[in-house]
């Protein structure tokens, strides 16, 4: 670090706390103590109330019930996001196996990633099969389990799914029945003569005397799938060798 | 007092990583570090969005019921914080980790093309293309 680094962020954090005691002086901090009233319906009426989505869990019944549709369309912005990023690295020919030098990983690292993978698929499901009880929810529990392959494909390899069949087409299929699936559930409210992804009085709030508030464990379960397949494909197409991405652009880099 | 000035003090250094982060989309040549700035921008600004929903009391929970019955509802009417900013915010970070994996794979494929993630030397690169 330079000496005039240092000066110029010593002058920034005395400027920071400056303003802040200044406005503190005088006295215009916006400090919130209460709800606003939009909240506070949420809160009285995710369990309880006329509007219930039969949900203890605030933020998944506004997600899936109250706000659908936005969730809805920021699952197809998602949607088009990985499409976007697919085919930018589209590859035409079949991709030939890049030989690997050297006997890679020792086993500690491979049968820790083994058990590790496991206990991070059964989180996952955790994480997303309970989303309308505890934090949590399709988002987060998908994006925790596209860990397992990035772990696989970094301890074994690329090959080593491909090879089990988790290709990047089969991760691809994967995610379509899963935003298919998300599709007809918006649906069917529709067909039982309801209002577009309503939830309580067409879905049941339970099923075999266990809590599934409606249709939220089940738009959470498709996310999960979704977003965990969708996350699947990208980590396969970073995982492409650099020598083949060579090949095809021709050689205009040396 | 001291409890005001901390939270004017959590709010200005927010605003200020929000100027810097700016600074460096702007600035920087390199897209990585480019790249890096947005995320950075996307954070603070989510991180501004739960602020918004946050309630400075002291017993404060989140937005769960603690216990299935009208007492529960009571205590987290009296104590939870604002549910609508949160159930935002989970969206803008899942949109904003699917563009980032799409601006990443276009910063790839560039540097793949052009052998270099500098903005001006791709300028000179793409002008020199056309003089041809």
């Amino acid at each position: 670090m330079k000496r005039g680094h240092i000066i110029a962020l010593g002058v920034f954090i005395a400027l920071i706390l400056l303003v802040s005691l200044g406005i503190t002086f005088v006295g215009k901090v916006p400090m919130t103590t209460d709800v606003r009233p939009l909240g506070l319906f949420y809160l009285k009426n995710s369990y309880f109330g006329n509007y219930a989505a039969r949900s203890p869990e605030v933020v998944t019944s506004i997600l899936w019930d109250y706000r659908g549709l936005d969730t809805l369309f920021e699952t197809g912005v998602f949607f088009l996001a990985i499409i976007s990023a697919l085919a930018l690295f589209r590859i035409e020919k079949k991709e030939e196996k890049v030989k690997e030098k050297g006997e890679g990983f020792t086993f500690i690292v491979k049968d820790t990633v083994r058990i590790i993978s496991v206990l991070i698929v059964a989180v996952s499901a955790a994480i997303a099969l309970h989303g309308h009880l505890t934090p949590g929810g399709g988002f987060q529990g998908g994006s925790a389990l596209a860990v397992v392959p990035l772990l696989i494909i970094v301890a074994f390899s690329k090959y080593a799914l491909e090879e089990r069949g988790l290709t990047k087409d089969t991760a691809m299929i994967v995610r379509s029945i899963g935003l298919i699936s998300i599709i007809i559930l918006v649906l069917i409210p529709l067909a039982a003569g309801g209002y577009l992804m309503q939830n309580l009085p067409v879905f049941p709030s339970h099923i075999f005397g266990q809590l599934t508030s409606g249709s939220l464990v089940f738009y959470n379960l498709f996310e999960y799938i979704a977003v965990g397949a969708g996350f699947t494909a990208v980590f396969l197409l970073l995982s492409i060798p650099e020598k083949v991405f060579h090949e095809i652009l021709g050689g205009e880099k040396e | 007092m001291i409890e005001m000035f901390l939270w004017a003090l959590v709010l200005v250094s927010l605003m200020a990583t929000l100027v810097i982060s700016i600074y460096g989309i702007v600035v920087r040549p390199s897209l990585i570090k480019k790249l890096i700035a947005l995320t950075i921008l996307t954070d603070s600004a989510n991180l501004f969005a739960i602020m918004i929903g946050y309630r400075l009391i002291y017993p404060v929970i989140p937005p769960v019921l603690p216990q299935r019955t009208q007492e529960g509802l009571s205590k987290l009417i009296a104590s939870s914080v604002d549910p609508l900013p949160q159930a935002l915010v989970i969206t803008a970070v899942v949109i904003g980790m699917a563009v980032n994996v799409l601006i990443a794979f276009a910063i790839i494929q560039i540097y793949r093309i052009y052998g270099t993630t500098d903005v001006r030397k791709i300028a000179e690169v793409m002008t020199d293309g056309k003089a041809q």
